[in-house]
């Protein structure tokens, strides 16, 4: 056998064993599941909602889900207090959720890995002034803080992720800070350095793919706080505004009647606890495919 | 043994928290009235706290010059026994003789003299300021006999002596003030203040000394006690395992539940709260689509009020025309009305120039539900709303810094039966009023300060007319309280939303 066919035999091998680690991860395939399920949902909103999810009609409000004596299937989840279909605000609910989610991560992504990776590179005063920034941000309480500047702009979709993206980008700083530190001494940085590669190049090239792994990890833990926090601001009526369709809203919306049609709060209170289930054990599972020490 | 008595105590600890025993910890068995507010008072104090709850004690445990009957609105004879207006800014009362306050001070002259003239030195910051800020002084002019002097003409006098304005001992207070009086308050009410536990629970019992004169009449239940429960759920809970006897502000969907399990009596009354639409008719806060009346005439008729009042705010509320309660003094009737009318809407949205409607924004700070549903009529004729959902102090800011073109409110007017309180707040010309038209500013004063009613009531008959036609503000409807209490007790709301205790009896 060559060299080169033993090395494409190595990759395939490689590329099937992965896969086996994904096919064999339990967590891994029911997180994505769901979360490919949700994703689905969010976007073909528009095709499988029974309803327009803003239609109010008030001659039909508190109308309980089918599996109730008086349910019907013209509303299969009921109707709310003001008689909106509770399945259709469901479906747009997830898109809200997801967008918040994906939107605050990628904002806290893009902060916290620019701000880890030139600390953990530069190290010096440029690590200084950033685990600086770091003590100061954790310092911070979060819900706090978003609550304050929330009541102070005033509640919308775009504020909300504004919110959410700059509040949590800690925990990608100190992962990648530190990621960045232990490949930053690895031979082929410094092979890299002599050869004279520009930092640019370093970065992208060297250093990236290297620590991606763990961003992605980060990512999904905090799409799921982003979407937890979103649901506790918006409960608090300073989250998204109506009409918007968010869960966490509609748990709020509910609560008065939380004695006597308790399926109001538990319809969106589940939707909420599978999404976010789903999203942890998809980042549990990426980490312990992707780093062999960790997987048990 | 021991096995089934732990197994005994555990049955019956999960059947009290699922409420389906009904234990009586207290209520008819020990003569006492358990009562769950949902707010933690700052004072007990009459005139140092503005809550609701604060009202509904100062009822209870003191006693004004006058009261007002809250079914007739007749004012009638209390500490006073008469009174009669010397001129326009002067009236002189004789007093009741052999009343005691609950320390066994005597009630007399020196102590009506001593509250008013406490409550009219603005240095001591009695609040609000709008319920003492009217006379100048007091004087004695026997033991029991006083002369209120009042800095200018005030027609609404006699409704603030017969509510708000209360009187204190004066030997106790100037000993004890304000603080003092919120830890042990003492008066001449049907009831006296037994415990305070500030923010969490007061105990009343009933005065047995009571003067037997009085319009109020003696109370009937021995005991009452305040409780803050501040979650409705809770409260709910509460009710359903005996713990709590008395609620009140319960929302209507839980009012329709809680009736329908048959097992307490729900009672609903209308308040002298309104809901309106306030616009920015003159451009206070910028050139923008409210300046236009027919606009404004568009909205009160995209607004279908009926059906939010039957669907949503349900209860004795009505749809209101005037921008004041029905019941108010000089609140006419006989106005221009707007009907709910989308294609009417439409047109008129047309010939101001916005055949595809337009974007505004609009602030509420209460009732989200309804405002939604308005949201909802609004879209319906093409116009679409930024909604802003704020905390009331927020929200109020706001408005009063002229931030705001247009916002769905509420006034419930500090419960004082007269236009004064509500027009006059509004469309004076002060910090809330977006439109400043001279000729309702001018109606508005004549009817405020004169103190021939036929001249009030045209004045303001005028002033709303002006208001209604120009839709300077879109008055909606009224709101209601929904009480929910044990079948054991008899109790009757009235509309000034203060629940009058001493009124309320067992069954």
């Amino acid at each position: 056998m060559s060299e080169i066919d033993s090395e494409v035999l190595e990759s395939q091998t490689k590329s099937s064993a992965f896969r086996r680690r994904i096919l064999g991860h339990q967590g891994v395939m029911i997180g994505a599941a769901i979360v490919l399920a949700a994703v689905l949902i969010a976007l073909s909103a528009p095709f499988i909602a029974p309803h327009d999810p803003y239609y109010q009609d008030l001659l039909n409000r508190l109308v309980p889900p089918v599996w109730d004596s008086r349910g019907s299937w013209e509303h299969i989840l009921g109707t709310d207090h003001l008689g909106r279909d509770y399945l259709s605000r469901l479906i747009y609910g997830a898109r809200i959720s997801l967008l918040i989610g994906v939107g605050a991560a990628l904002i806290s992504g893009l902060i916290g890995t620019v701000l880890g990776v030139a600390a953990g590179y530069f190290g010096g005063r440029v690590d200084m002034v950033v685990t600086f920034m770091i003590t100061v941000r954790l310092s911070m309480p979060v819900v706090l803080v978003a609550l304050a500047v929330v009541a102070i702009v005033g509640g919308s979709l775009q504020v909300v992720i504004m919110v959410l993206g700059f509040l949590l980008w800690d925990r990608f700083a100190v992962v990648m800070r530190s990621s960045t530190l232990q490949i930053r001494s690895m031979d082929y940085v410094a092979a890299a350095q002599a050869v004279g590669c520009s930092t640019t190049r370093i970065l992208t090239t060297e250093i990236m793919p290297n620590v991606v792994n763990n961003l992605i990890v980060i990512a999904t833990l905090e799409i799921a706080h982003a979407i937890i926090l979103e649901a506790a601001l918006s409960f608090l009526g300073l989250g998204v505004q109506p009409p918007l369709p968010s869960w966490g809203l509609m748990v709020s919306e509910g609560k008065d009647m939380m004695l006597f049609e308790p399926w109001l709060i538990t319809i969106p209170g589940v939707a909420l606890f599978l999404l976010v289930l789903a999203i942890n054990l998809l980042g549990d599972g990426a980490r312990d495919i992707t780093a062999p020490e960790n997987r048990n | 043994m021991i096995v089934k008595k732990y197994f005994s105590t555990f049955l019956a600890g999960t059947l009290l928290a699922t409420g389906f025993v009904s234990v009586a910890q207290a209520g008819k068995s020990d003569d006492t009235l358990n009562v769950a507010i949902d707010r933690e008072l700052e004072s007990i104090d009459n005139y140092y706290n503005t809550a609701r709850e604060g009202i509904v004690i100062s009822r209870m445990v003191w006693d004004g010059l006058l009261y007002r009957d809250p079914k007739t609105n007749e004012y009638l004879p209390n500490l006073a026994t008469s009174f009669k207006w010397v001129d326009s800014k002067t009236i002189e009362f004789d007093l009741r003789k052999g009343v005691k306050f609950h320390n066994g001070e005597k009630f007399d002259a020196d102590d009506v003299v001593f509250t008013l003239n406490y409550l009219a030195d603005p240095a001591n910051g009695a609040k609000p300021a709008r319920n003492v800020n009217w006379w100048k002084n007091a004087e004695k002019l026997g033991e029991y006999k006083v002369q209120l002097n009042l800095k200018k003409e005030f027609p609404a006098a006699l409704e603030f002596l017969s509510g708000p304005i209360v009187m204190y001992p004066n030997d106790y207070y100037s000993k004890a003030g304000p603080e003092g009086m919120a830890l042990k308050p003492v008066g001449t009410g049907p009831y006296q203040v037994t415990s305070v536990e500030p923010g969490k629970r007061y105990k009343f019992k009933k005065y047995d000394g009571y003067h037997a004169g009085s319009p109020k009449g003696s109370a009937s239940i021995g005991n009452i006690v305040f409780r803050t429960i501040a979650e409705s759920n809770t409260q709910l809970a509460e009710l359903f395992s005996g713990g709590i006897d008395w609620i009140w502000k319960v929302k209507p969907d839980q009012a329709k539940r809680i009736a329908a399990q048959g097992a307490f009596t729900t009672k609903n009354s209308s308040t002298m709260r309104i809901g309106y639409l306030n616009f920015d008719a003159m451009g206070r806060h910028s050139k923008n689509p409210m300046n236009d009346v027919r606009v404004r005439r568009a909205i009160a008729h995209a607004i279908d009020r009926e059906g939010i009042v039957k669907a949503l705010v349900q209860g004795e509320s009505m749809v209101v025309n005037s921008l004041c309660f029905p019941s108010q003094f000089g609140c006419a009737q006989d106005i221009k009305s707007y009907d709910y009318n989308p294609e009417k809407a439409k047109k008129l949205l047309a010939e101001a120039g916005y055949p595809n409607g337009f974007e505004t924004p609009f602030l509420a700070y209460r009732n989200r539900d309804f405002a939604e549903a308005m949201i909802n009529n609004l879209n319906a004729v093409g116009i679409t709303t930024k909604f802003e959902y704020l905390k009331y102090a927020a929200f109020r800011d706001k408005v009063q810094d002229g931030g705001a073109p247009f916002n769905f409110g509420t006034w419930g007017s500090y419960s004082i039966n007269d236009v004064s309180a509500i027009t006059s707040h509004f469309q004076s010309g002060g910090k809330d009023d977006y439109s400043k038209d001279p000729e309702v500013i001018k109606q508005l004063g004549i009817g405020d300060t004169s103190v021939d009613p036929a001249v009030r009531k045209a004045a303001y008959k005028a002033a709303l007319s002006r208001i209604s036609e120009e839709v300077f503000m879109f008055p909606l409807w009224s709101y209601n309280t929904w009480y929910a209490f044990s079948k054991d007790v008899d109790f009757n709301p009235t509309p000034d939303e203060i629940p009058r205790f001493f009124t309320a009896k067992w069954l």
